[in-house]
């Protein structure tokens, strides 16, 4: 038993285990990349959760997805304890930041994929049209109502920009409200809400996008760490670096 | 006045040409090229990258500008040099083949997440196609110093890309609600990121320094171009042209 998981191990801590990996990984999302645009299935992945869309369709369209899911399952495995045994065994080198700065990369990176996975689980979209002074029942027990449709149209007749002032009470939150715009959404009980587009004719309409995307903040925190990480990395890497033979 | 920034580019290109033994037309060279890039700006009013026009010309005048920010204090500077430049011409007149955007932008892109992704994305593409041409040079001359120099314009170019993707996160977040959207624009990114990530792995094994290492630093460039130019052409994505 020991045997196994010191062999285990050896392999998890190895660089050459990491860089087979990350081969095996880009392979499977290469073949993805031209699958992807080929089939109509995909779409639903706009709206659907990973996990919940994958159930739903057949190996021969997913059989990548799972490959990259396994393979991402050991990058992770190997990314977690090739940091440990970093911070184990250099805790006393001089260059403290040196060794740090990949180990906090890394833990970026491990914030992005645990983004994922809630993403995978949990995410919700979808979408309605609305109009002014129209009231829509959202999940989690929330009303939004859609008080006044807003639009600036250009000297072609065209809409240039457009708004909507929105109301939201219920799901256990305060009443919130204010004006939305394309990329300025309104957040409420856990949903993100959006003003997609606007029609003017026959009566104001506005096409309002409900979102829940449960690894946002996971995939920020992940993001900043990336670029800490990888900031100090540069900083330091770009004066010590010298021929290598 | 139109097609000033036109007949400015070509100048700069022609610049670059004559920087082939002096560096001081290679400056003039960046100087007519930021203009025509900051004119094209004034023209529109806004920053032009959008469409294969501008996005192109910008690529073009980012690997002037990290060329020779790259090269200074470097000796044979301009053997370096030069074919990075070469490089940036080829761009601009790629740049020239496509018809401008002067449309107004849409509301969804008017924001400061979408400029810097998008700027950011470019920075890296031209680092990384300096890269390319550097390790080209490599496999010519054989030179350590010219690997090392491959591998900072990886570093740097890896740094802007992970930011641009950051920052197109946070837009898309903001825009669509979701962080990722399964595209095949955003997939290939990945795979582009994951493939950097892979040299500056790699590069620490010995199995894989030196020649390898510089080879996928090489191959590196061609995903950059299939992710820029090839999905955003021939693949429906929300980055299409």
């Amino acid at each position: 038993m020991k045997k196994i998981i010191t062999a285990m191990l050896e392999f998890f801590i190895s660089l050459r285990t990491a860089v087979w990996l990350l081969c095996g990984l880009i392979f499977f999302l290469f073949a993805g990349g031209f699958i992807m645009p080929a089939h109509e299935e995909f779409q639903a992945l706009h709206t659907t959760p990973l996990f919940t869309w994958l159930g739903d369709n057949a190996p021969g369209v997913t059989w990548w997805l799972y490959g990259s899911l396994i393979v991402l399952s050991l990058v992770a495995a190997n990314t977690l304890i090739c940091s440990i045994e970093a911070l184990i065994k250099k805790k006393s080198a001089r260059a403290w930041l040196l060794v740090i700065s990949p180990q906090i990369i890394h833990a970026g990176f491990l914030f992005i994929l645990l983004a994922h996975l809630l993403s995978s689980y949990d995410s919700f979209q979808g979408m309605a049209m609305a109009r002014e002074g129209e009231q829509l029942s959202l999940p989690g027990g929330i009303t939004m109502a859609v008080d006044r449709i807003h639009t600036v149209m250009d000297p072609r007749g065209f809409i240039r920009e457009w708004a909507a002032e929105v109301r939201c009470s219920g799901g256990g939150q305060p009443a919130a409200g204010g004006m939305i715009r394309p990329n300025e959404p309104l957040f409420h009980g856990g949903l993100g809400l959006y003003i997609k587009t606007v029609k003017v004719e026959p009566y104001p309409l506005a096409l309002i996008q409900v979102s829940r995307d449960p690894g946002a903040l996971y995939a920020l925190i992940g993001g900043i760490f990336f670029l800490i990480g990888i900031c100090t990395l540069l900083l330091l890497k770009i004066r010590r670096e010298s021929p290598q033979d | 006045m139109e097609s000033l920034p036109v007949w400015a580019a070509l100048l700069s290109s022609f610049l670059y040409l004559a920087g082939y033994r002096k560096i001081a037309p290679v400056y003039a060279g960046l100087a007519c090229h930021g203009g025509a890039m900051a004119y094209r700006g004034l023209q529109i009013g806004r920053l032009p990258i959008i469409g294969p026009h501008d996005t192109l010309f910008f690529m073009s005048l980012s690997i002037a500008f990290f060329a020779v920010a790259i090269t200074y204090k470097q000796t044979n500077r301009l053997r370096l040099l030069y074919p990075m430049l070469l490089l940036a011409v080829l761009f601009t007149g790629l740049s020239l083949a496509y018809p401008p955007h002067d449309s107004p932008l849409p509301p969804i892109l008017k924001t400061f997440w979408f400029e810097s992704h998008v700027a950011l994305s470019f920075f890296s593409y031209a680092l990384f196609g300096i890269a390319a041409v550097l390790g080209g040079l490599y496999l010519i001359r054989q030179d350590p110093q010219v690997e090392v120099l491959q591998y900072k314009a990886i570093l740097v170019g890896y740094c802007f890309f992970s930011a641009a993707m950051i920052f197109g996160g946070i837009w898309a977040f903001y825009a669509w609600g979701t962080y990722w959207l399964w595209t095949p624009k955003e997939l290939f990114t990945v795979i582009l990121w994951l493939h950097y990530s892979l040299y500056l792995h790699a590069r620490l094994r010995p199995a894989w320094a030196g020649k390898p290492a510089v080879l996928l630093g090489i191959f590196g460039f061609a995903i950059v171009m299939f992710t820029y130019l090839g999905v955003s052409l021939f693949m429906k994505s929300s980055h299409s042209f």
